[in-house]
């Protein structure tokens, strides 16, 4: 590793371990750069939590099996589970991420967004819960004309 | 861009809109030959008598328009405040008050 690099990671996670737990508030495009640029849900997913192992339970998702406009595909999503923060990820598009979600006090992890997608494929979402460990669902669809343009 | 809130319960359910053509790098590269030119919005946020109850950091994979619900705890005629920011530094916000 050069010094350069060395130097650059190690004071970045220090300035990550200082802030304290109660300002979460943070830019996850600037915080986890490599989490935007991955192409596979699992390197993605290893980015934001640094471990791809989840327990499938507890998170709910919702979308059509066949999306007729890839262009708005209506995605549902809400846990129980007292979270710290919900990802979303898709197989489709040629970078992995869609969003990542910071649960606040008084935030309710009930969710919908709307997603383009370029071919069919899986979303998955990612449930960081309060005691570290991760949950997720998965839903596979059809689309059925593709949103991204190529 | 537009925001509605609406109680019900204690949860204060939010449905807003950001006016946001959101292009991907492939649409960029295919419409202006430079993948440079994509622009979506990276980072939203929703703050409800000065806390925030709303934060989702985004990808250029969000339809065209975005159209976001989330609930939060509060009470009526709290007011909801948001905010976007895009790639290149643009931002947009919007409010309203629980209904």
């Amino acid at each position: 590793m050069q010094r350069r690099e060395f130097l650059s990671v190690t004071l970045g996670a220090l300035a990550l371990a200082v802030v304290p737990a109660s300002v979460r508030a943070e830019d996850f495009r600037k915080a986890k750069p490599t989490v935007w640029t991955a192409h596979t849900v699992d390197d993605a997913i290893k980015a934001m939590y640094g471990t791809t192992s989840t327990v499938e339970k507890g998170v709910k998702l919702k979308t059509p099996d066949v999306a007729s406009n890839g262009g708005a595909i209506p995605v549902d999503y809400s846990t129980k589970i007292k979270a710290k923060t919900i990802a979303v990820f898709q197989d489709a598009n040629p970078e992995a991420a869609v969003c990542v979600n910071t649960v606040h006090p008084n935030s309710v992890t009930d969710y919908s967004i709307k997603i383009k997608m370029q071919k069919s494929g899986t979303i998955t979402v990612v449930v960081e819960g309060e005691d570290g460990k991760l949950y997720s669902a998965k839903k596979t669809l059809e689309v059925a004309k593709g949103g991204c343009e190529g | 861009m537009k925001v509605k809130a609406k109680l019900k319960g204690n949860t204060v359910k939010v449905k807003c809109m950001a006016k946001h053509e959101m292009s991907t790098y492939n649409q960029a590269e295919k419409r202006t030959g430079n993948r440079d030119n994509a622009n979506f919005i990276t980072h939203i946020s929703a703050t409800c008598n000065g806390e925030t109850v709303f934060e989702s950091s985004t990808s250029q994979f969000l339809s065209k328009n975005p159209i976001f619900k989330y609930q939060f705890k509060g009470k009526k005629g709290d007011k909801v405040e948001m905010a976007w920011t895009d790639r290149k530094g643009k931002s947009g916000k919007g409010s309203t008050k629980v209904k």
